[in-house]
């Protein structure tokens, strides 16, 4: 059964042909990106492409005691109040002295709030503002302790991880290399870096205007974003990879390329789609403190896909066209 | 047939095994979900340190996150307060007055010479050679005895100064003293200059405990100065719990959500590929909890990535069996050609998680192992569940027959018009020959 236009039909759109459009589409959505994060390294007295948060920084705890136990909706009702005052990101925990279980009586319940450095002259009239919303709700707190702390995340394990991170992509460009071919593994990298670029870009601009900071958690999620976007280039990739075995010789590769993207398309949109139905919902109804951890994630899946669908592909097109045109 | 039966009920085993597991043995949660122990540590001031320097709590702390690390917990907080003190947070599932006793130790290891007082008794005096001498220390037992001790190996300086230590000691005494008191005063029988020295425990030898604690202790380095436990507390979750109760329900809506949406769109193998998922992971926190894996947010992220990429697994067999089917494949061809065609990708792909993984591991901070822990075995286990469980339904519940119901498999009849026309391709062609 000969189906020559078998191809075409699986034409649902044609990126191939409109492959510079694309590219230069994308390069416009990068631009903010990279301005931001060039603008904040040149403004930024530690030259961090994002503006760090306590556990890269450090702050101030603040330590009150209470009489009562503090609920858990007590705790949620503090730290809206405390956003509300501009307290950005609050770590608050409550915490029970130990040793006092003997004497239920004397139970000291505390709340723990750490939180950006409170800067020398407004620091009295924030710990001020802070410790009257902690009054509101309970009458008899008292402000136990106020300190500076330090960073929990040194620079010397951030070093180490940026170094681990070099050699894991060394390592997966030699990889996707050796399994498909040299130029695959490097178009695999500069994928990755775009879905990275975008992340890091759009909490820079974050950063810009709403001076959003990043903890430690926003690492975890670039990892899971690496992960991800690997996982989303290979596929289209290991498409092409077998269409150009069986196919090469009758099709010309913009051609494989562009039918191959269109075959995986469903399984891109399926997969992206069910990743974000549970990321929206942390995001729409979880946890106040796990939401720019979830936004980074939905930032860097949707990312992934686009750029497996739109960048892996088209880059491979023009660079197999030079091969072909060398070989010629 | 019957081999997939007998397939079938090994996977039944495996999950109701996991089940036992799951539901008997606790899991070990993270500060940031449940909260732990806090310390506050003071550094003590002495007589040979009137002061405390910014470098040297920069020295003690360092000392002290390498400990806490070494008791294996997970993500741990060591936070400096003020000018002299550490705040240390370890999660629920140590031991704190071991916790207390394995930080608060000075761990100076010191090796002495012996000195002939004035009225004949003898007294202990020091050489300089101490424990940052060491390259390193390990457990080791005896050959002769089979006892344990801690073997050294010191560094080049070390070396030299122990090499010229023994030869200046030859036919005498030597003594070995570890956070002040005496382990072994061996003879020295010869210069020793090959950079190693074992300690025993003296006349009853050590316990396995008692010789892997010192080697930890040795290995995460002296504390400059003394320090002290001034407070301890029982600390809520660093994320708060009321962040962590919102974020349990909106998993809950975010996993339905998507197994209503598998359901829909790949309708019975969409149900397949949702027990699928279940028994993944049922099995998936099993190992987990037998391992143990501390759970923290971090390592969370990297379960849900790699259910993530158990649900892409599927997702790509589907397609492609869907593809299969449109292309007049039996329904029976259709599957294996399906999976063996995906499987190329899914390969790929999870192998370059794993190699990004295992260096993570080793190379990253806690945090980062934490996530790389979890997904190299979410990941080698969604091989597992996508491969074995999957087809393994799928054969079962699909057998060799012809396929009467195309909306079984989300599929429209009028796709599917060329099935049966066609005739029966093998599989081993359908693997090969995309076109027919």
């Amino acid at each position: 059964m000969a189906n020559t236009n078998l191809i075409k039909d699986t034409y649902k759109l044609d990126i191939v042909k409109y492959r510079y459009f694309w590219l230069s589409f994308t390069g416009i959505l990068l631009i903010p990106c990279i301005v931001a994060i060039i603008y904040l390294m040149i403004v930024q007295p530690n030259h961090s492409p994002l503006k760090l948060g306590i556990d890269f920084t450090g702050g101030t705890i603040l330590q009150y005691s209470t009489e009562k136990k503090v609920s858990i909706d007590e705790i949620g009702k503090i730290r809206e109040n405390l956003q509300k005052i501009g307290v950005k990101n609050p770590v608050i925990q409550t915490t029970v002295e130990a040793g006092s279980q003997e004497a239920k009586s004397e139970v000291k319940n505390l709340i723990s709030i750490r939180t950006t450095f409170l800067g020398d002259k407004e620091s009295k009239d924030k710990v001020n503002e802070i410790t009257n919303v902690i009054t509101k709700d309970f009458n008899s707190a008292q402000l136990v302790q106020v300190n500076s702390v330090g960073p929990t995340l040194g620079s010397e394990l951030l070093r180490n991880t940026m170094m681990a991170l070099v050699l894991a992509f060394v390592l997966m460009v030699i990889y996707i290399s050796f399994r498909f071919r040299t130029e695959y593994g490097w178009i695999a990298l500069l994928t990755l870096f775009q879905d990275v670029i975008v992340v890091v870009g759009v909490f820079a601009i974050k950063g810009i205007f709403f001076d959003t900071t990043i903890d430690s958690l926003f690492i975890t999620a670039l990892l899971t974003i690496i992960g991800y976007s690997i996982n989303d280039t290979i596929v289209v990739f290991d498409r092409i990879r077998e269409n150009m075995r069986f196919l090469a010789k009758k099709y010309s590769s913009d051609e494989i390329i562009n039918a191959s993207i269109n075959q995986t398309l469903a399984r891109s949109i399926n997969t992206s789609a069910t990743t974000l139905f549970t990321l929206l919902a942390l995001y729409f109804f979880g946890g106040s403190t796990i939401k720019e951890f979830v936004l980074a994630i939905i930032i860097g899946v949707v990312a992934g896909a686009y750029s497996s669908i739109f960048t892996a592909g088209t880059i491979l097109s023009i660079v197999k066209e030079r091969i072909e045109k060398k070989h010629a | 047939m019957k081999n997939k039966l007998i397939l079938f009920w090994i996977i039944m085993a495996i999950t109701i095994a996991s089940i036992f597991v799951d539901y008997k043995k606790p899991a070990s949660l993270g500060l940031d979900l449940v909260g732990g122990s806090r310390l506050m540590l003071e550094a003590q001031t002495s007589s040979s340190v009137p002061k405390i320097t910014p470098e040297i709590m920069d020295s003690l702390q360092y000392a002290i996150e390498n400990r806490v690390n070494a008791m294996g917990v997970g993500e741990t907080i060591v936070q400096r307060i003020g000018t002299k003190r550490l705040l240390i947070e370890i999660p629920n599932i140590t031991d704190t007055t071991k916790a207390k006793e394995f930080i608060g130790q000075t761990a100076q290891l010191e090796f002495k010479r012996p000195k002939t007082l004035a009225d004949g008794t003898i007294e202990w005096e020091s050489t300089g050679l101490t424990g940052k001498d060491l390259r390193k220390s390990l457990v080791g037992s005896a050959p002769t005895t089979g006892e344990w001790m801690v073997e050294l190996e010191f560094n080049a300086e070390g070396a030299k100064k122990f090499s010229d230590l023994t030869k200046e000691l030859t036919g005498k005494q030597m003594a070995i003293f570890f956070n002040g008191k005496l382990q072994s005063a061996p003879r020295v029988n010869e210069q020793i200059s090959g950079g190693r020295a074992q300690i025993t425990g003296g006349e009853g030898g050590f316990e396995y405990t008692e010789a892997k604690e010192m080697v930890d202790l040795l290995n995460a380095g002296a504390l400059p100065v003394g320090a002290e436990v001034i407070q301890e507390e029982s600390v809520g979750p660093t994320l708060g719990q009321d962040s962590i109760y919102k974020s349990k329900i909106a998993g809950i809506i975010g996993i339905s959500v998507v197994m209503l949406f598998m359901i829909l769109y790949y309708r019975v193998l969409g149900l397949i590929s949702c027990f699928a998922l279940i028994i993944y992971s049922l099995v998936n926190f099993a190992i987990f909890k037998l391992i143990p894996v501390t759970l923290t947010l971090t390592g969370i992220a990297g379960f849900i990535l790699s259910i993530g990429m158990a649900i892409d697994a599927n997702i790509l067999i589907f397609e492609r069996t869907k593809e299969e089917l449109k292309m007049g494949r039996s329904l029976f061809t259709a599957i294996n050609s399906g999976f063996d065609r995906a499987f190329t990708s899914i390969f790929d792909s999870n192998v370059s998680t794993i190699m990004t993984c295992l260096i993570l591991y080793y190379f990253g901070a806690s945090m980062v192992k934490g996530f790389a822990l979890t997904l190299i075995i979410g990941v080698c286990l969604s091989m597992f569940s996508a491969i074995t469980v999957t087809k393994n339904f799928m054969h079962l519940i699909f057998g060799s027959k012809e396929m009467k119901y195309p909306e079984l498999f989300g599929l429209k009849k009028e796709d599917i018009e060329n099935a049966y026309v066609a005739k029966e391709t093998k599989r081993e062609k359908a693997k090969f020959g995309v076109l027919d």
